[in-house]
């Protein structure tokens, strides 16, 4: 395998910004809207707010999900955000006080997900193979258990009409109001995570049997990418819709879906770590892109002007949480509990 | 130091057993033990009753096909699931046990194991444990498929509730259950009472452990029991016996070179054969001379006596169907003394194989070629593999300074050198526990890939 290439790595790319010690394996971290407060959950449940006043980022424990944390969600005013673990419960929260509003049961067991819609005050949960979604009210107005199996992901569409849902034998996605049946996309595997491209012509899944897949959304064909060592769990679109990032291995792989599509295309690599790839994220606006491997080293490239490393740094544990906003902070949460947040230099 | 500790591989239990066989007593005794471990426990959602722990997380069982809807390559979805998120908390805990319910297909469970790149990292199989409950296996044994696998796949059998069968249904069970998974370890137990160590930290699927624990499992099969050397003069002597449990056995009186240990094993290989041989009937009285004849001794009858005719002083081999103290047999002289075996050896009888499911073991010293084994083991897999629960071997390798370890599930097969071979140890054994497997076909097909 060739070095990674460090001729373009500027050392003051990244200046921290904070640490955190949260003590506790960080499950995911989430930006408001504005990018001025970050929420964090861990794998024993417990709920961190993380609020900027005035340069000074301060954060505090305020609440828990008994048994365990499974992830978290900024509603789109960016004014409160849900949780939901194990306990079978969603917890909504109030984004600046950190109160908690409300507990919903939304499941026997565990409760996997629950993502807000990008565009409304609309949830959407998962618990076991139920798909709940709530509305403003925060009554549910949607149930559906058409699934394989457990539901392992969900995505709302870019324009939020519709709710996609991975599991076993592929994706199901869910348009309330606008159509009886929900649409199946089917493949005899098992999907573990999705992400719709910005423009919305992809449904992007990686799976269990070290694929992934690009759906047509219109057509309901998929295009199969295959090669990768390990099951994939990293996936992110740029803002454009055109390239897809993959995990799966130790390099960043970008499927260029301009046109017809990654099929028949060779992918970018980017030599990236000595280690398996552990997250992957595209800025939401802008070009850049980070990337976090087992090995603890943060990478940033800009992956439009050459496959080198443009910034770098050595994490205390492997990332679980890759987080920017649109400020162009970029917030990690690590294996080891600590939260460290950068900013670019400008 | 502690952060290798930290990310050691956890051993993981697996479980098995029919509803009612004892699982959830046995889970109850392993979390309650004062062994210093602690365990976290995936319990099936049709748990008996509930165990007080922790960390206990209940599991719906989703089989996941991986490809082309091979039965090989079936995962426990869930497990992969569950497992995942207790990696993220492996400080809390050293032990996972999983709990199947009693009509799960071990398969899955353990082929999740290799199938499964993250665990398989993190997770190390340490064993399967079935539980039986002694009257009820009994009953099922022969019509279901469920009983046989969840016994082909164990490294570790509780026969359980022996307090309600007889002492002779119990032992022909457990003759039946040693025939199907010969490399399993059998206890006879009631309440699950047993040691934790013969149920938690096996290496079950480390073979050099299990080979340690059992040296003899890979033994081959005689067609006799017992035989012994002696130091015979020229003249008759007279092998007399009681009446036992069987009406007649094959003998074979025989030469030896030596009157050594090893001038009797050289007779061994020559002994299997004249068992394979058409035998001649005598009765009592009858005259026996060294040769390469099989003779079968009539056992009915008082006072029985066969003439052992000894044409040259020297050193001799009688060899036995049936082990001799069944019969109360003694050799004497002309005079009426008492001649004893100068070394005698036991052999592991050749047990009836009405089983669907069996063990194959395989014991041969020589170097295998890497070229001819590869395409033979990978054909044998991609024909048999369904039939195939278990494998585990210790190989030889022409060109290779060190053991090479395997084992397998199914078509999943996971292998990796080992220590370097210590001086006159090369050898290989393996052992296939499958259905419908070919002994002989299994033996010449990996004999043809020695070098």
């Amino acid at each position: 395998m060739p070095d990674i290439d460090y001729s373009f790595l500027d050392d003051d790319l990244l200046i921290e910004l904070s640490q955190l010690e949260l003590d506790d394996y960080i499950i995911e971290l989430a930006w408001s809207s504005n990018g001025e407060n970050l929420a964090a959950i861990t794998v024993e449940g417990k709920v961190f707010l993380v609020n900027k006043y005035a340069d000074i980022i301060k954060y505090k424990l305020i609440g828990q999900h008994d048994k365990g944390g499974n992830s978290v969600s900024w509603r789109s005013d960016g004014k409160e955000f849900a949780t939901v673990g194990h306990d079978g419960k969603i917890k909504i929260w109030d984004g600046i006080s950190g109160n908690e509003i409300i507990s919903l049961e939304a499941g026997d067991s565990w409760v996997s997900k629950a993502i807000y819609n990008p565009h409304s005050n609309w949830l959407a949960s998962a618990a076991g193979r139920q798909l709940r979604l709530w509305d403003t009210n925060r009554e549910v107005f949607y149930e559906s258990s058409d699934h394989s199996s457990t539901i392992a992901d969900l995505g709302w569409s870019p324009d939020g009409s519709g709710v996609a849902v991975a599991a076993y034998n592929g994706v199901t996605l869910h348009v309330p109001h606008k159509q009886k049946q929900p649409r199946k996309y089917s493949w005899k595997g098992s999907s573990l995570v999705l992400a719709w491209s910005p423009d919305a012509r992809y449904i992007a899944t990686g799976e269990q049997d070290s694929t992934v897949h690009f759906w047509h959304r219109a057509s309901g064909e998929d295009d199969r990418m295959y090669g990768f060592p390990t099951k994939v769990l990293e996936l992110s679109w740029n803002s454009t819709g055109r390239w897809l990032a993959t995990g799966g291995s130790s390099s960043v792989i970008l499927w260029d879906c301009s046109g017809k599509g990654p099929a028949g295309r060779k992918p970018r690599e980017y030599l990236a770590h000595s280690n398996k790839l552990t997250q992957v994220a595209f800025q939401p606006t802008g070009e850049l892109l980070a990337s976090t491997g087992k090995d603890a080293v943060l990478a940033i490239w800009d992956p439009m002007k050459h496959d080198k490393i443009i910034g770098r740094k050595i994490l205390s544990a492997p990332a679980s949480s890759l987080r920017w906003n649109k400020n162009a902070n970029l917030a990690i949460g690590q294996e080891d509990g600590r939260v460290a947040i950068f900013k670019l230099k400008s | 130091m502690l952060d290798n500790n930290k990310y050691d591989r956890i051993p993981v239990t697996v479980l098995t057993g029919f509803l009612g066989s004892g699982k959830t007593t046995l889970l109850n005794r392993i979390l309650t033990e004062n062994h210093g471990k602690r365990i976290a426990v995936i319990e099936n959602e049709f748990g008996e009753i509930g165990v007080d722990n922790d960390l206990v997380i209940g599991a719906e069982e989703e089989i996941f096909e991986m490809n082309n809807g091979c039965i090989c390559c079936t995962v426990r979805g869930d497990l992969i699931r569950i497992l995942s998120n207790l990696m993220k908390r492996r400080d809390k805990f050293d032990h996972i046990m999983i709990e199947t319910t009693g009509m799960a297909d071990p398969g899955p469970v353990a082929q999740t194991f290799f199938m499964d790149d993250e665990l398989r990292e993190a997770l190390n199989l340490d064993g399967v444990v079935t539980l039986v409950d002694t009257k009820h296996v009994l009953l099922h044994i022969d019509d279901s498929d469920e009983v046989k696998e969840q016994i082909a796949f164990a490294d570790v059998i509780l026969l359980n509730k022996i307090d309600l069968v007889s002492a002779t249904e119990l032992d022909q069970l457990e003759a039946r259950i040693h025939a199907m998974n010969s490399a399993a370890k059998i206890y006879r137990t009631q309440d699950a009472v047993i040691e934790m160590d013969k149920v938690l930290n096996l290496g079950g699927f480390d073979l050099d452990r299990a080979l340690e624990i059992d040296p003899k499992f890979l033994e081959p099969e005689y067609p006799f029991e017992w035989s012994g050397l002696f130091e015979f003069s020229a003249g008759d002597y007279y092998f007399a016996l009681q009446p036992g449990p069987d009406p007649a056995m094959n003998i074979n009186f025989r030469l030896a070179d030596n009157a050594s240990e090893a001038g009797m094993r050289e007779t061994v290989e020559k002994a299997v054969l004249v068992f394979s041989s058409d035998e001649i009937s005598l009765k009592s009285g009858s005259v026996i001379e060294p040769s390469e004849q099989l003779s079968k001794i009539n056992l009915e009858g008082e006072k029985l006596k066969y003439i052992l005719r000894v044409p040259n002083a020297g050193s001799y081999v009688l060899y036995t169907e049936h082990h001799p103290e069944e019969f109360a047999a003694i050799i004497t002289d002309a005079a009426g003394n008492q001649v004893k075996s100068l070394f005698n050896r036991e052999f592991k009888p050749d047990h009836e194989h009405d089983e669907d499911v069996a063990s194959v073991g395989i014991s041969t010293p020589g170097d295998l070629d890497p070229k001819k084994f590869e395409p033979w083991l990978r054909d044998l897999l991609a024909k048999q593999g369904p039939d195939i629960f278990r494998m585990k071997g210790v190989l030889s390798f022409s060109e290779s300074s060190e053991r090479y370890v395997f084992q397998g599930v199914h078509m999943l097969f996971d292998g990796r050198k080992d220590r370097p071979w210590r001086e006159g140890e090369r050898s290989n054994s393996l052992i296939f526990i499958g259905r419908n497997l070919d002994r002989e076909q299994l033996n010449k097909g990996f004999s043809e890939c020695l070098i």
